[in-house]
């Protein structure tokens, strides 16, 4: 019998959770430990942002589901980690603080005999001087609460505008090395798509800012798609859209400050300037959570643990950006120190990003972090799950599964409008997601894998995706039927 | 300069019927992409 103890019930911990519950018997114990009492379709918050979607519809408590499927939940946050256990444990454990209810703020050791992170990111607002949402005209869409918020302020500027008052709107990145542009890059597609709606599109000047080097970047260096059979970048697809919907651009800009309805920024020629706007949304920095790690003796032993995110089998040595290649990714996931720990989606340290680094003349850097996000969270997750099964099977022979982001394909949907009838949206599909320049020398991916489309199919696609993984995350009768 | 969205995307774009079949072919693309397996990199 084995005890897994699974940090997080986002995309990817809850699918970890969903498919150990699914593989193992019950005989063994499954434990989930989140702060979070929801479960959270975060792609469809783009359509709560613009009022399109209530957040009831993209949410559902956690509590009974794990109750009906055996699994112990247990509504905490992890704060330190002890993989050598201490005096009274002699096994790894977790020390994890309760968030609600009448034990708020007491602590709690899980132990356990295998531990999968997938805590994701800290959205670190605090990177940015003046990037909290709800102050400073600025919202954001990162949880459903927020984009709660931003449907609330929008509605609010729509009203001002309708009484005749112009207004300017800027939407992208909040912080130099910010990723989640394709959030961003939605969500002033939904915007501009509903002040049309609303007749209102007179009205506004929406501008894109972005630490992107080029449009259509999205952190993952470009891309290079086949659009209706031709070749196209990223980046003239980006420009074709924002052309088309009259919206006007900044690019390799580092935001570092925002003022009441000010964005202060740097570019990477070295200049400070600032842009002025009545309703923004900027996407903050994503960072790990300040984990601490301890051995037996208490000593701390973090750096065996963490860079930021969680240390897995990925290849840290630091080398110029020509030197990077795809090998460089981690593939099972598991941390070398301790391998009974593993860290699927956005909780692993990247060994570098996938975009080019650049630096300002100041020596700031501007360019975006790596996206983990959607499928790449959920098919590592299973990746972990699997890893995990066939040790607990295995021992010590075991042979782990493998599932690089250098060999791994996803499916981007980023819509560009809500309606059945009227809405839209931008479909692409790479392979692989860290580009393989040994195997595909002249764009980094299979071409015939990495497409794009625009249109109404699109918004379809990602109604029927937001109805199908909501169905797939209450593990529903065939859910697993449904890929990551 | 960028390049332009043409009349004729723009109708297909729109077109349901269009769209039903673009609907269909994306869905299985996306399943062939995602569902086709992933491996590892290194020797």
């Amino acid at each position: 019998m084995a005890k897994i103890v699974v940090l997080g019930a986002g995309v990817s911990g809850h699918t970890a959770v969903s498919y150990l519950k699914k593989e193992l018997s019950n005989k063994h114990e499954i434990v989930v430990v989140s702060p979070n009492s929801n479960y959270q379709w975060i792609p469809s918050n783009i359509w709560i942002g613009v009022g399109r979607m209530k957040a009831k519809q993209t949410v559902f408590p956690l509590a009974p589901l794990y109750k009906k499927k055996g699994i112990t939940y247990i509504q905490a946050k992890g704060t330190a980690f002890y993989p050598e256990g201490d005096n009274e444990i002699n096994k790894g454990y977790v020390l994890a603080e309760y968030v609600l209810g009448g034990k708020k703020g007491q602590t709690i050791k899980i132990d356990y005999d295998y531990l999968i992170n997938a805590t994701g990111p800290k959205l670190n607002f605090g990177a940015t001087e003046g990037l909290m949402p709800g102050t400073n005209k600025t919202v954001s869409v990162c949880t459903y609460d927020h984009a709660q918020h931003a449907w609330k302020d929008l509605e609010a500027l729509i009203t001002r505008m309708k009484n005749g008052e112009h207004v300017k709107i800027l939407i992208g990145t909040g912080h130099a090395k910010a990723t989640c542009q394709g959030a961003a890059f939605e969500y002033i597609l939904n915007v501009e798509h509903e002040l049309n709606r609303y007749k209102v599109r007179d009205k506004a000047e929406i501008t894109w800012i972005s630490n992107e080097y080029e449009l259509g970047d999205f952190g993952m260096d470009g891309m290079t798609l086949k659009v209706g059979g031709k070749k196209m970048t990223g980046q003239d697809l980006a420009e074709m859209l924002f052309e088309d919907r009259g919206i006007r651009w900044i690019k390799r800009a580092g935001v570092y400050k925002i003022e009441d309805g000010v964005v202060h920024y740097e570019t990477l020629e070295g200049e400070y300037k600032t842009e002025k706007f009545d309703f923004g949304m900027l996407i903050p920095a994503f960072s790990g959570h300040g984990f601490k790690a301890y051995d037996k003796n208490g000593g701390d032993i973090t750096e065996k643990l963490f860079k930021g995110f969680m240390i897995v089998d990925a290849d840290y040595t630091k080398k110029p950006y020509k030197e990077w290649t795809v090998q460089d990714w981690p593939e099972t996931y598991q941390n070398p120190s301790y391998k009974n720990i593993f860290a699927p989606g956005i909780a692993f340290a990247p060994p570098h990003t996938i975009s080019k680094p650049r630096t300002s003349k100041n020596g700031t850097a501007i360019f975006p972090a790596p996206p983990r996000t959607g499928m790449p969270s959920g098919i590592s997750a299973k990746v972990v799950v699997d890893n995990v099964i066939e040790l607990i099977k295995n021992g010590e022979n075991a042979k782990l599964h493998k599932g690089s982001m250098g060999n791994m394909g996803a499916a981007c949907v980023a819509s560009s409008g809500f309606g059945l009838g009227k809405g839209s949206a931008v479909t692409m599909t790479v392979n692989p997601i860290v580009p393989d320049y040994q195997k595909y020398p002249e764009t980094g991916r299979n071409l015939n894998d990495t497409i794009g489309d625009m249109g109404l199919a699109g918004h379809w696609v990602k109604l029927a995706l937001h109805y199908m993984f909501i169905y797939k995350a209450k593990m529903k009768p065939f859910w697993w039927l449904i890929p990551e | 300069m960028a390049q332009k969205i043409t009349k004729t995307q723009r109708f297909m774009m729109k077109n349901w019927i269009v769209q039903f079949f673009r609907f269909l072919y994306l869905n299985t693309k996306i399943l062939f992409v995602v569902a086709k397996g992933h491996g590892g990199t290194r020797n």
